[in-house]
């Protein structure tokens, strides 16, 4: 790890905003930022103590008249253990109790979650190439690579898959992000947050210098609405998730009313299922308007020689979540 | 004059055997099979448990010496490259920078991602670290084969220039016997099929390394994570060039090893001994754990194509096969389908290394035997079934083994064999399967190692050796051998091993450690006892010979008895020392111990993902002394033959010939949450080879595992798996999910 200045606020998220435009690198849980420090992958003269500011809004679970808030710096076993969140949305907690392993979610942070890099073996080791750190081509689309967890979307230039749990819950919940610029709080449609991966360039996250995530709103569902996570993990804990999707679906008579679908860790960044969501509504909810789904998600599909698998994995975790919306109360 | 004994071996309730062994005048008679113990056989906790649970037990790792300073290597990146030009200039004018070792100058050349090239040595780690980042090495890189059928390639490039990558090993990698091509043209059955297995790193918690103390007096101290006190001893004192008596060793706790850290020093134990010597400091070495997988061993992979036979009984009449595998830039055996387990009249085996340019292998945990008796065991599953025949009966049939045969019984009993044969795999997306595999071993143990014994009349017992406890229990056993023969409990002895200063101690490998050492303690105990019964005989006025140990107390004639703390009061003050040996080994039962697995496991079909739900595992170590530490080796042994079966798996790039997954959230071990319920039947019996009737334990119980757990899905998808581990890509391919 490169030497660094570290610096404790004494403010909110404004201050630590001033300082993250100048520059400075905000460190929340650290469980993603030291990593990558360790590896020099990242090296920020000035690291701040965002994760140390005690500040209601960023730590709290509050149920307000806009939904359910949850602060930026609420770990992921907060979000597991709540009864709040349980009772908007068992998925979300869900995701979050699966995430990881005890340590890990005792210090990790929503906001840290959503902005975590890749986990990409190649981005994440310094004396491998990687597009992302500015390499001419990304070396897991090399015949010969090791393929078997990159994505299988939108990989024309980097075959990352975005790592993290809660995002398609997240999406699929209609959460809406804020984000503190400049002086002013605004609140972000959750698909506004992600940028599509670019040379050179590290983030997943579309902020502009100086912005920080301080809470992401969940908003009231609507009724007859259940939402469903569903991931594939080879080992039964503390794994990264190989597929994960979330499902929102509205029923209306015998009908889908409408439907919310999410996919993670196959893309570069969390991914709507558009086409998907297009094939289940105003259908009925069962296993013929579920595998539709699962096919319409996949297509565009373009998978490694080394990771076709991932396709036929989340054509079932469509349809599972799906299966599991369509019965779920809540 | 060694004397006649006549007693019997084997298992109490069968199967035995009468044999007349040849007894040491000094050792004490043979247990026997039918003998009734006190201590040995029982459940006794590890005596450091409360150390190790509670973070006292201190490991290589946590020794920190005043003023210590720290070393590492700055590795090449690339597997095969010419090292164009090291500048470690602005390292040295770092402040903090204590020495800069040049390993690989300029035109030299790397063989294998992860070589060492500069050492480093400095005040701290954040210095350290900084200085690794300041040494600028450019290198031309030639790229060149890293798996075994790049490397079998035709005008591959050479890991070694002079020869050719694919080595035949002449005899050694040959096995021939009967003719086996007649008989797979007369045989009733016939099937053949190709089995690949994948590299496994060791993986060790606690990763290589040691610290090493200069002393003004030209002397050396040595705290390393090694399998091996006394090898490790002899290498460093070569290195340093002083005599072996000037260098002494210390493994106190060992944060596992599974055969990585047997023999010689290693490189970057070179370096902090030199940096240590040169700067009259205490120096650390400790890898980090991507170094750990890249450089310090592993088991190599394999490609075993193989045919296998039987006639119109279910006899197996022809095995023939040829093994390769790589071994790194070595040439270490790959392993191959073992021959031994089953009885096979003709067989023709080839096993074929491959060079690579790869980090070297090491011995790991039963060398080529999981690899082997997955392949194996997958062979004889599919011929069972081609066959037409219940693959436990057709294994009953070929096995000679005499215990194995009961084994085989208890285990598919435990399992509910017949019923979950009939009723797996059931239907939906989630299939189950039931199978079996096998396991052999043959280390009974040996080599002429002293335990010495102190008695002081205090009552305190102490036990000396210099052998280290790699996490096995070998503390434990000592002290119960000990404590059977003394009348106490294993707490009241105080074991100290680990450490070069006591009498040498034998490397734990080949699980021969307990078999090794084991009835040297018994003996001490003896020779203890004898004194004892003297001071008591003594002090009784009676005959050595009428003092018995009745239990917990000794009893002489006319109803005198005394318990130890009264006896140990007639010890004088320069105590009572005695010493036992490890004699040579006598007759035996079987040579080879015995041991088989069952697996239960659950596949969802759908997603290719595996969970394995149950285990009952069932082995022979001749005696076991302690049988809770034997089944903690067995439960260790069973999830480390999972984690090879389905998840573990050095994946490197292919063109950059380095590791893309040297972490542990990356590198798949099986965890707590997959870990299914595990029986563990110890089948203990007297082996015969020693005093006590031991042998090892700690290998044979991690080679059935992968070939049961991959026969066991094999039952569940109705797809034979040739290939580990098994992963969901893989079932996926099996059930031709994917296209
Ligand atoms: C072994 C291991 C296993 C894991 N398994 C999983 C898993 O299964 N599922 C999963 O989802 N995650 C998993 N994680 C990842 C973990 O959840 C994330 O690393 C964690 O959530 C990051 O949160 P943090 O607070 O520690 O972030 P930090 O490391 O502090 O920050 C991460 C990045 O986000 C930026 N950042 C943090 N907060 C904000 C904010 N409010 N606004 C703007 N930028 C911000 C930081 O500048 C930094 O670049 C695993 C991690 C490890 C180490």
């Amino acid at each position: 790890m490169k030497a660094f200045r570290y610096v404790r606020v004494s403010g909110g998220a404004g201050d630590v905003g001033k300082l993250v435009r100048k520059g400075a690198t905000l460190k929340a849980g650290g469980c993603d930022l030291l990593d990558r420090m360790k590896e020099r992958i990242a090296e920020p003269a000035d690291v701040v103590a965002f994760g140390e500011v005690q500040n209601e809004y960023l730590r709290a679970i509050a149920a307000t008249p806009d939904g359910l808030r949850i602060g930026a710096l609420v770990t992921l076993a907060e979000i597991a253990a709540s009864k709040k969140v349980a009772a908007h949305s068992a998925a979300l907690a869900e995701a979050a109790r699966r995430a990881a392993s005890p340590q890990v979610r005792h210090r990790a942070t929503l906001g840290g979650n959503l902005c975590q890099h890749t986990r990409c073996g190649y981005y994440r080791i310094a004396t491998f190439p990687c597009w992302r750190r500015g390499a001419d081509v990304c070396p897991v689309l090399v015949d010969g690579a090791v393929q078997d967890t990159a994505g299988v979307f939108d990989n024309g230039e980097c075959a990352s898959a975005h790592p993290a749990s809660l995002p398609p819950v997240l999406g699929a919940l209609g959460a809406r992000v804020v984000v503190r610029a400049r002086k002013e709080r605004e609140e972000r449609a959750f698909e506004a947050l992600w940028r599509q991966p670019a040379k050179g360039v590290h983030e997943d996250v579309a902020l502009a210098p100086g912005e920080v995530i301080v809470a992401v709103v969940l908003p009231p569902l609507p009724a007859r609405t259940n939402v469903a996570y569903e991931a594939v993990r080879q080992r039964a804990a503390f794994d990264w998730a190989l597929a994960s999707c979330a499902a929102r679906v509205t029923r209306d008579g015998g009908k889908v009313k409408a439907a919310s679908i999410w996919l993670g860790s196959v893309a570069p960044t969390p991914r709507r299922a558009v086409a998907a969501e297009k094939a289940l509504v105003g259908k009925a909810p069962g296993a013929a308007g579920f595998a539709a789904a699962a096919d319409a998600a996949v297509a565009g599909a373009s998978p490694l020689p080394g990771n076709t698998y991932k396709v036929e994995l989340v054509k079932v975790v469509v349809r599972r979540a799906l299966e599991r919306a369509a019965r779920r109360e809540r | 004059m060694p004397r006649k004994v006549t007693y019997t071996v084997g298992r109490a309730g069968g199967p035995t055997r009468e044999i007349t062994v040849d007894v040491h005048d000094l050792d004490v008679d043979p247990w026997g099979a039918d003998a009734e113990l006190r201590v040995v056989g029982t459940d006794v906790p590890r005596l450091e448990a409360s150390q190790k649970t509670t973070g006292a037990a201190r490991y290589t790792y946590d020794v920190n010496r005043p003023n210590m300073a720290l070393c590492r290597l700055l590795r090449s990146p690339h597997a095969h490259a010419t090292v164009r030009s090291v500048d470690t200039s602005r390292a040295e004018r770092l402040r903090g920078v204590l020495g800069v070792n040049v390993l690989v100058p300029a035109g030299g050349r790397i063989t294998f991602a992860g070589k060492g090239v500069v050492a480093v040595c400095a005040e701290n780690e954040e210095t350290l670290d900084d200085a690794l980042h300041a040494i600028d090495v450019s290198y031309d890189v030639t790229g060149g084969p890293v798996t075994t059928d790049d490397g079998r390639a035709p005008g591959a490039e050479r890991v070694d220039p002079k020869r050719d990558n694919v080595n035949a090993g002449g005899r050694r990698g040959r096995q021939e016997r009967g003719d086996p091509q007649a008989a797979m043209a007369a045989a009733a059955t016939k099937v053949s099929a190709t089995f690949r297995t994948q590299v496994q790193t060791h993986s060790a918690l606690e990763t290589h390394g040691c610290v090493v103390e200069h002393h003004d007096d030209g002397t050396y101290t040595v705290w390393a994570s090694t399998q091996g006190t006394n090898a490790f001893r002899g290498s460093m004192a070569q290195t340093l060039g002083v005599p072996a008596d000037r260098v002494r060793v210390i493994t106190e706790h060992m944060g596992g090893g599974f055969g990585a850290k047997l023999g010689a020093i290693d490189e970057w134990d070179r370096a902090a001994a030199f940096f240590a010597r040169d700067l009259m400091r205490p120096v650390k070495a400790m890898l980090l754990r991507r170094a750990e997988h890249q450089v310090a061993g592993c088991r190599p992979d394999s490609i075993q194509e193989l045919s296998m036979a039987c006639d119109g009984d279910g006899k197996i009449t022809a095995l023939s096969g040829t093994t390769h595998g790589t071994a790194g830039n070595g040439r270490g055996g790959a392993g191959a389908a073992n021959t031994r387990i089953y009885r096979i009249p003709n067989l023709a085996m080839e096993q074929v290394t491959v060079s690579t340019f790869t980090g070297r292998a090491r011995a790991f945990r039963a060398p080529g035997h999981p690899q082997g008796v997955f392949a194996l065991e997958g062979i004889v599953d599919a011929l069972a079934i081609a066959a037409g025949i219940d693959p436990l009966e057709f294994r009953l049939r070929n096995d000679p083994h005499p215990l194995r045969q009961v084994q085989w019984r208890l285990g598919a009993e435990r399992m509910e064999w017949d019923r979950k044969r009939r009723e797996f795999p059931g239907t939906g997306a989630v299939r189950r399967g039931v199978c079996c595999a096998a396991a052999v071993w043959r280390q009974k143990g040996g080599g002429d190692y002293v335990v010495n014994l102190e008695i002081r009349s205090d009552g305190s017992v102490t036990v000396k050796n210099a052998v280290q406890d790699i996490g096995t229990g070998t503390r434990t056993v000592l002290a119960v051998l000990v404590a059977e023969e003394l009348g106490i409990a294993p707490e009241q002895v105080t074991v100290r091993i680990g450490d070069t200063q006591y009498p040498a101690g034998p490397s734990s490998g080949g699980s021969t450690t307990a078999p090794s050492i084991g009835p040297a303690a018994r003996e001490a105990g003896h020779h203890a006892r004898l004194r004892m019964a003297e001071l008591l005989a003594e002090d009784w006025s009676c005959k050595p010979g009428e003092v018995r140990l009745d239990g917990v107390r000794f009893a002489g004639p006319g109803g005198k008895s005394a318990t130890w703390g009264e006896a140990c009061s007639l010890i004088d003050k320069s105590g009572l020392s005695v010493s036992g040996q490890r004699r040579k080994n006598y007759g035996g039962f079987s040579g080879e111990t015995a041991g088989c697995q069952f697996a239960q496991v659950a596949v969802d079909t759908e997603t290719g993902v595996i969970r394995v739900e149950r285990v009952v595992a069932v082995h022979d170590a001749g005696r076991i002394v302690d049988t809770l530490t034997a089944r903690s080796q067995v439960v260790g042994g069973v999830i480390q033959g999972i984690s090879y079966a389905l998840h573990e798996d050095r994946q490197l790039d292919r063109n950059l010939g380095d590791m893309v997954n040297p972490t542990f959230d990356t590198y798949r071990i099986l965890g707590i949450g997959d870990t299914p319920r595990i029986d563990c039947l110890l089948t203990t019996l007297d082996s015969g080879f020693n005093n006590a009737g031991m042998m090892g334990l700690g290998e044979p119980v991690t080679v059935p595992t992968a070939g049961a757990v991959a026969n066991a899905v094999s039952h569940a998808i109705g797809v034979r798996m040739t290939e580990i581990p098994i992963t969901p890509a893989r079932v996926l391919a099996a059930l031709g999910g994917v296209r």
